[in-house]
C-alpha cells in the first residue's frame, strides 16, 4: 500500500487538495495497446490469427503450390489424396488442392462482404426506425415479415429469381441477413435515446444528426461489430448450402460448397472430394465464431456475463 | 386472456400479409414468361396473348395480387409449372418425411440440450462447463451438412450400425422409420442443441442467483429438484422463445439434410423446384414453411402463461 505525497506547490493559496487514500485494490496490470488486448483476450487472439491465416492462403493461392483450379485432366479423374493430388483429384480430374485454396477467396469475400453490407443497411434502417416515429412501426413491420421467412429459404427464393453469381449470392444473404442488424441497432438507439447524456444534448440544442453522430453512433458500435463477426460466420455457411443445392455461385467457380456438390454423388467412394472442403469451410467458420464469442466478451461486458 | 390470443392472432395478420406480398413479388418478377411457359414452343404470339388474358396475367399487380391472396386464403397454391400438378398435392405427397424429421430433431435437441444447459450453470466455470461450451462454438461453426457426412460415414459406412440415406414411410413400422432418421436428426439437431445448451445455461445462471434459490438450499431441498423443479421452471420463458425462433434453423437445415440423406422431402422438392425454376412450387414452399414458423412463435407467446403463472395478460 503507497500513499503518494500530495504537492500543493501549485494550487493557490486556500485550496488544499484531500489526501489521497491507500490504494486498497490490488493493481491491475493494465495491458494497453493492440498486443496488449489480443493478450488479456486470448480467443480474440486466436480466432483472429487463424482468419488471418485463412485470409492470406486465400490472396495467395497462386503461390502456394496451386495449379489451375479449372483446368481439366479426364485421365486423371478421381486420384487419392498423393504427392501430385495433395488432397485428390475430383471427377473431371481437377486438382482438389487448388480448388479448395481457390474457394478460400469465395467464402471469405462473401462473408466479409455480407456482414459490411447487411451491417450498414441494418444501421441505416435501425438508425431510422429508432428515430423517426411514424416510419418505426412501418419499418418494423416489413423486418417482421421478412424475419418470418427462414432466412436460408429466403435466400434460397431470392437466388431463384436471379442467375447464380457470386455478387447474387451476396445480395440475396445480405437481405437475409438486414432484418436482424435493423432490430439490435434500434433496440440499442431506443435504449440510448432515455440517456441522461442525449437529454442534456437535447437541451442544449444539439441537432439530431450531430447527436446520430456524435452520441448514438459511437454507442452501437461494439454490438453491431460482435453482430457483423456472427453474420459473416452465417453468410459463410448460407453461402456453401446455396452452392451445394445448386443454387448459388455458378459450378465454374470452385467454392467450398461446389466442390462438396460435386463430390456428392461419389462421396460414399470417394470421402476425401466432400472432406477437404467441409473441413477448411467449418475451420474458417469457426475461426470467425471464436473471433465473435472473444469480441463479445471484451466488448460487451453485460451481455458476456452469461452467454 | 383471449382478448390477449385474439390481439396476438390479429398482430401476426399484418406479418403474414407482408410475407404474402413478397412471395407473391417473387413470382410477379420471377424472369420468363408463365404465358409463354405454357403456350409451348409452337404457339403464336396470339395464343400466348389469349393465354396471358386468360391466366389474368395482363391485369395490375395489385389486382393480381388480390386474386392470387384470394386463391391462397383457399389453400389453392397454384400449379407447377414443371410437373402441371397442383402445388398443394406436391407438397402434401412430400410433407411426411420433412415433418418426421423436424419433429425428432426438435424432441432429440430438448432432451439433450436443456439439460447440458442446466448442467452447463449448476458447474459454471467448472471443466464440464467450459466442454459443454466449446461444443456449443463447434455446433454453430460445422455446417449440417458436414455434420452429416461425418456422421453417415462414421455410423453407417464403417460402423454400419444405421443405414446410409433413404427414407421409410411411418406406416411401415416404427423402428424402420426411425432408424433412418437417427443420423439425419443428430445432424441437423447439431446447432440447435449447442444454441437450446447456451440459452438455458444463460437463463439458468440468471435465476440461480435469485433469493428463492437460496432459500430452497437453506431448507435443505436436494440439488435435483432444486434445478429442475425451482430453477428451471423459472428460467423457462427465454428457453422456449429460443426454441421457437430456431425452428428457422431447422427448416433451412432441413433443406440440406435431405440432400444429403437423399431423403424424399420438401427439401429435395425445394432443390428440385430451384433446378426447374418452378417458381409456384418454390412460392408455396415459402410461403407453407414461413407459416409454419410464424404459428410456432405464436404458440410459443400463447405457452408463456402455462410456463410462468407470473404472466397474466
Amino acid at each position: 500500500m503507497t500513499v503518494s505525497a500530495t504537492s500543493t506547490a501549485s494550487l493557490p493559496p486556500g485550496l488544499v487538495v484531500a489526501p489521497q487514500l491507500p490504494d486498497l485494490l490490488l493493481p491491475v496490470k493494465v495491458r494497453r495497446g493492440v498486443l496488449g488486448f489480443l493478450r488479456s483476450h486470448p480467443t480474440v487472439a486466436f480466432g483472429g490469427a487463424l482468419l488471418l491465416c485463412l485470409v492470406l492462403v486465400g490472396i495467395f493461392a497462386p503461390f502456394l503450390g496451386t495449379v489451375d483450379p479449372t483446368a481439366l485432366a479426364p485421365a486423371k479423374r478421381t486420384r487419392a489424396p498423393s504427392a501430385d493430388f495433395w488432397f485428390g483429384s475430383d471427377l473431371l480430374g481437377r486438382d482438389i488442392y487448388s480448388r479448395v485454396l481457390y474457394g478460400a477467396r469465395i467464402s471469405l469475400s462473401v462473408g466479409l462482404s455480407v456482414a459490411l453490407l447487411a451491417s450498414l443497411a441494418g444501421l441505416a434502417i435501425g438508425l431510422i426506425a429508432g428515430f423517426v416515429r411514424w416510419a418505426d412501426s412501418i419499418l418494423m413491420r416489413v423486418m417482421d415479415g421478412l424475419m418470418s421467412i427462414p432466412p436460408i429459404l429466403l435466400a434460397i427464393a431470392l437466388m431463384a429469381l436471379t442467375r447464380g453469381s457470386v455478387g447474387n449470392v451476396i445480395l440475396a444473404i445480405t437481405i437475409a441477413e438486414i432484418p436482424r442488424v435493423s432490430r439490435l441497432v434500434r433496440g440499442v438507439v431506443l435504449s440510448l435515446r432515455e440517456q441522461p447524456y442525449v437529454d442534456a444534448a437535447i437541451a442544449s440544442g444539439t441537432r439530431t444528426p450531430m447527436i446520430i453522430l456524435r452520441h448514438i453512433l459511437p454507442n452501437t458500435l461494439a454490438p453491431m461489430l460482435v453482430q457483423a463477426t456472427y453474420i459473416c460466420a452465417s453468410a459463410m455457411i448460407v453461402e456453401s448450402i446455396l452452392s451445394f443445392i445448386g443454387a448459388g455461385t455458378p459450378p465454374t467457380i470452385p467454392s467450398w460448397g461446389n466442390i462438396m456438390a460435386e463430390g456428392r454423388a461419389l462421396w460414399q467412394v470417394k470421402p476425401y472430394i466432400v472432406f477437404f472442403p467441409a473441413a477448411f469451410l467449418s475451420v474458417t467458420v469457426l475461426a470467425v465464431n471464436l473471433l465473435g464469442d472473444g469480441l463479445r466478451d471484451a466488448l460487451d461486458p453485460r451481455m458476456a456475463k452469461n452467454l | 386472456m383471449l382478448s390477449y390470443i385474439v390481439r396476438r392472432i390479429l398482430a401476426t395478420l399484418p406479418v403474414m400479409a407482408i410475407v404474402a406480398l413478397f412471395v407473391f413479388s417473387l413470382l410477379y418478377i420471377a424472369p420468363g414468361d408463365p404465358a409463354a411457359v405454357i403456350a409451348g414452343d409452337n404457339a403464336s404470339p396470339a395464343d400466348v396473348e389469349r393465354i396471358r388474358q386468360s391466366l389474368g396475367l395482363d391485369r395490375p399487380f395489385l389486382v393480381q395480387f388480390g386474386t392470387w391472396l384470394w386463391r391462397i386464403l383457399h389453400f389453392d397454391l397454384g400449379t407447377s409449372i414443371f410437373t402441371n400438378l397442383p402445388v398443394g398435392a406436391m407438397i402434401a405427397q412430400r410433407i411426411e418425411p420433412t415433418l418426421s424429421l423436424m419433429a425428432i430433431t426438435l424432441v432429440l435437441t430438448i432432451l439433450v440440450a436443456v439439460p447440458l444447459g442446466v448442467v452447463a450453470a449448476w458447474k459454471a466455470g467448472s471443466l464440464l462447463d467450459r466442454t459443454i461450451m466449446a461444443f456449443a462454438v463447434f455446433g454453430f461453426s460445422l455446417p449440417v451438412f458436414v455434420v452429416g457426412y461425418v456422421l453417415a460415414y462414421v455410423f453407417a459406412l464403417e460402423l454400419e450400425w444405421l443405414p446410409v440415406q433413404g427414407y421409410t414411410p411411418l406406416a411401415n413400422g416404427f423402428w424402420p422409420w426411425l432408424e433412418n432418421l437417427i443420423l439425419p436428426a443428430v445432424a441437423l439437431g447439431f446447432v440447435y442443441i449447442a444454441l437450446i445448451a447456451r440459452i438455458t445455461r444463460a437463463a439458468m445462471l440468471e435465476v440461480l442467483q435469485q433469493d428463492y434459490i437460496r432459500t430452497a438450499r437453506a431448507k435443505g431441498l436436494g440439488q435435483r429438484t432444486i434445478l429442475f423443479i425451482h430453477a428451471l421452471k423459472n428460467a423457462a420463458v427465454p428457453i422456449v422463445t429460443v426454441i421457437g425462433l430456431g425452428i428457422a434453423l431447422l427448416i433451412g437445415g432441413a433443406v440440406v439434410t435431405e440432400s444429403v440423406f437423399a431423403i424424399p422431402g420438401l427439401g429435395r422438392l425445394t432443390i428440385d423446384a430451384i433446378l426447374r425454376r418452378d417458381y409456384p412450387v418454390i412460392q408455396g414452399i415459402v410461403l407453407l414453411f414461413s407459416f409454419v414458423y410464424v404459428l410456432v412463435n405464436l404458440l410459443v407467446d400463447l405457452t408463456y402463461t402455462l410456463v410462468d403463472p407470473r404472466i397474466r395478460y
